[in-house]
């Protein structure tokens, strides 16, 4: 309390002979409460030793900014990085560049084991902040957070586990893991497969190699021996040609890319029977789809890239 | 009025001297353009200027357009005669002398045809029946017989199953003298051809008669003359030179049987009357070499040889006839309109040719007699790399099949050719065959080949590497990889695989 103080009593004095010559409402109240308060005659004897030597100079008392309750004359941001253009980007990296060399020591896992997370997209976070943030500056702060979410997931504290959370995509993406494929009950399994403009499913039963290819034998669906070759490049590289037998459909394309699209549905099949087979089906090359396309016709083109010839005028 | 200038005189003119002749030499001075120094234009010759035909100013009475260089005419190599690429083309070689023997190959004859034992293996044909076989023109020219030692085919089951029906037909038991109608189907390179080739080899070794038509489009090409066969008869047409070739294949063929054999019948049809004693391989040749009388001497064969009994008066020289096999390769074309046009332009219809009328006519059942009295087998193949499209006739093989299969031709399952396609009554009339009058006569079946087993494949796979085309281990990994490429065991396929070139990597 101000008034407590020799100060705040010369206040209050002040304040009673002010409104004794300005009568208001409220003028009777700092009387009345100056009488009932009853450290005022324990303060007597400073109030008669101040009026005892008025001349005497003292420093005033250090201000207790704790106590002040009005606004400061300077106003001092927050965060210190309040000047620079992206603060509270800055902030974030700061904060997280903290937590980092805090947690340096801890054990980590690598990449491919760590818990899969979804960070904010670039946009996102722009969102999130309200300021403009470099690409380049955004990865970097990626990479700070990957390093962060490969902090063994048994030691990692929990100030780290609720920053992370912070720059999570909204709804997490990879919650959701499809079942893995299943052979039914009547022993098939299915696989699907894509290959330039061919899309082929395939049905793969244990059998003695008998291979349909729209209803057709192999060697009817594909007169080149090479496609027949390909289509079945998933059974022969893992030599099980003669312990399945295989029905495909297939769509679109043409012959070379309808054998390959074949072979890429038997080979996605075929490791639902036996998932042991994959590494061998990576190393024959069916299990790893050929994304390319024809490239788009240009306008001003003749074909995707050729342009027309160079004529002086 | 004769010219009065003599021609003569004016050749013994003296060639003229030109008017104006060219100087030999251009003065040097005349020639350098401005001679201040002198001394360096004698010295050095003043570079000639490269003369441009327009530079000089316009040349008239010259053509100004891009001179052409004209080619000398070549001496072009001369077509081969008529005729030789034909040949060449229907050229078929039966024997490789640089691939290996295959030892221990064993022969189609009258047992091995039947043993069961030899299920899967390849067996050689008899050289002395090659000429025979050739005749009535079993081989073809794109099948691979050019790259084996020499001619020789799988024992699949369909073969042993024939051999035995063979065996039968020819045998003493109780389907001695029965007629077996089969119609051949199955995919590309399925093996209907070669089939028919086992049935000829099993029927010469039989001492069979052999009547093969080794391409049934051939007489509905418009290819060979027709003429309508008689004034009683304007509808129908007969094909001379086809049947006198006919009956040329047929005479060669079955030399060795014919030759044997003896008219037993009157033959009112033929102009001349035949004598008695005349052997049906003379009879036969009377039809090569008029083909004028090629189609009645045809009637009068079959007559000979389709007889039970002779006639009265020829009962001294009666010989009991042999069963019969009839091959027709390539069917689906005679269920057409033929490329023949009749008298008003209109498309003869396959049907109406006495040739092909007659060959069809024995899938029908016979009223009394089987159509076959002697017994014998009808196979007719259809082909599938030369097969026209023929809705009706791919209905009425489903219909033989349902049949087959005994569904009641007034159920619902029984297939039938679709709303407003407008099918041909005449070709769905194949399907429609009553049942045999004669115990001895079966229903037309229809035998689909399809693939080899893994086992024929094998023995297929052996023969080739054994011949040193196939440089790979036969082991069943390889073999069922094969059987796989090849479509599940088409044994055309099968061939193609054989015979490919493979280069070990190195």
């Amino acid at each position: 309390m101000a008034w407590q103080s020799p100060n705040g009593v010369l206040q209050a004095m002040q304040s009673v002979r002010r409104s004794l010559l300005r009568p208001s409402k409220t003028s009777t109240y700092p009387i009345t409460r100056t009488a009932a308060v009853p450290s005022l005659s324990q303060q007597q004897r400073t109030y008669a030793t101040e009026v005892q030597d008025a001349t005497e100079v003292r420093a005033a008392p250090e201000i207790d900014f704790s106590t002040f309750h009005s606004q400061p004359t300077r106003i001092i941001p927050r965060s210190r990085s309040y000047f620079s253009g992206s603060p509270k980007f800055i902030d974030n990296i700061l904060g997280l560049e903290r937590l980092l060399a805090k947690t340096s020591a801890l054990p980590t896992v690598p990449a491919s084991e760590a818990p899969r997370k979804a960070w904010l997209k670039l946009a996102q976070f722009r969102d999130y902040v309200g300021e403009p943030v470099a690409t380049k500056k955004y990865k970097n702060m990626l990479k700070l957070l990957q390093r962060l979410n490969r902090i063994d997931p048994e030691v990692i504290p929990a100030e780290v586990t609720t920053m992370l959370t912070e720059f999570l995509r909204p709804g997490n993406p990879y919650s959701f893991q499809p079942a893995p494929p299943t052979v039914d009950e009547m022993g098939r399994a299915r696989g699907r497969g894509k290959r330039k403009e061919s899309s082929a499913v395939a049905t793969v039963v244990e059998g003695e190699g008998e291979v349909m290819v729209n209803g057709k034998t192999l060697a009817e669906a594909f007169p080149r021996i090479h496609d027949r070759e390909s289509a079945s490049w998933a059974l022969r590289s893992s030599s099980r040609l003669d312990k399945y037998n295989v029905w495909a459909t297939v769509r679109g394309g043409g012959t070379t890319g309808q054998a390959e699209a074949v072979a890429l549905a038997v080979g996605r099949a075929l490791m639902v029977h036996e998932p042991g087979l994959k590494p061998i089906l990576r190393k024959a090359g069916v299990i790893t789809v050929d994304a390319r396309r024809v490239e788009r016709k240009k306008p001003g083109h003749l074909k995707a890239r050729k342009m027309p010839t160079w004529v002086k005028r | 009025m004769v010219s009065s200038f003599c021609w003569s005189c004016l050749t013994r003119l003296p060639t003229p001297r030109p008017l104006l002749s060219a100087p030999a030499t251009i003065p040097r001075a005349a020639s350098a353009a401005a001679s201040f120094h002198t001394s360096t234009a004698r010295a050095f010759p003043m570079p000639t200027k490269k003369s441009r035909s327009l530079d000089s100013g316009p040349k008239y009475r010259q053509a100004k357009s891009a001179r052409m260089k004209k080619k000398k005419p070549t001496d072009k190599p001369r077509p081969p005669p008529i005729g030789e690429r034909k040949a060449l083309r229907k050229r078929i070689v039966l024997s490789n002398p640089n691939a290996l023997e295959v030892e221990g190959m064993q022969d189609f004859d009258a047992d091995t045809m039947v043993d069961s034992h030899l299920h899967g293996d390849v067996l050689g044909l008899p050289v002395t029946m090659l000429d025979q076989l050739r005749a009535v023109q079993a081989f073809k020219p794109k099948q691979g017989w050019s790259i084996f030692r020499r001619p020789g085919t799988v024992v699949r089951r369909e073969t042993l199953e024939m051999g035995r029906l063979f065996d039968r037909i020819s045998g003493d038991g109780a389907d001695k003298g029965k007629v077996v109608k089969k119609i051949v189907t199955g995919p590309k390179g399925s093996g209907k051809t070669v089939h028919m080739l086992q049935a000829m080899a099993m029927a010469f070794t039989k001492n069979w008669v052999v009547f093969s038509v080794p391409d049934a489009q051939e007489l509905t090409l418009a290819h060979t003359g027709y003429a309508p066969l008689s004034d009683e008869q304007p509808d129908l047409y007969v094909q001379k030179d086809s049947t006198a070739a006919l009956l040329s294949r047929t005479a060669i063929a079955n030399q060795a049987v014919l030759k044997d054999l003896r008219v037993s019948q009157n033959h009112p049809a033929l102009k001349t009357p035949v004598k008695e004693g005349t052997t049906l391989e003379d009879l036969t040749k009377m039809g090569i070499r008029d083909p004028a009388l090629a189609w009645p001497v045809f009637e009068a064969l079959w007559t000979e040889l389709s007889a039970t009994s002779p006639a009265a008066g020829f009962e001294k020289s009666f010989k009991p006839r042999p069963p019969m096999l009839v091959t027709v390769d390539g069917l689906a074309h005679w269920m057409k309109n033929s490329e023949y046009l009749n008298m008003e332009s209109k498309p003869i219809h396959a049907h109406d040719l006495v040739f092909v009328r007659h060959f069809l006519s024995l899938l029908k059942s016979g009223s009394q007699n089987p159509t076959l009295p002697n017994g014998g087998l009808l196979l007719y193949s259809t082909s599938a790399s030369n097969k026209p499209s023929l809705p009706t006739f791919e209905v009425a093989l489903e219909q033989l099949e349902a049949r087959q299969a005994g569904v009641n031709p007034s159920s619902a399952e029984f297939p039938q050719p679709k709303a407003y396609s407008n099918p041909d009554p005449r070709v769905l009339e194949i399907a429609n065959v009553s049942k045999p009058a004669s115990a001895k006569e079966g229903p037309v079946e229809v035998q689909t080949l399809g693939g080899l087993s893994r086992e024929e494949a094998r023995g297929f796979l052996e023969y080739f590497a054994r011949s040193g085309l196939l440089r790979e281990r036969i082991s069943d990994e390889m073999v069922s990889e094969k059987w796989t490429l090849a479509g599940n065991g088409v044994i055309g396929e099968l061939e193609k695989l054989g015979k490919r070139l493979r280069v070990a990597a190195q």
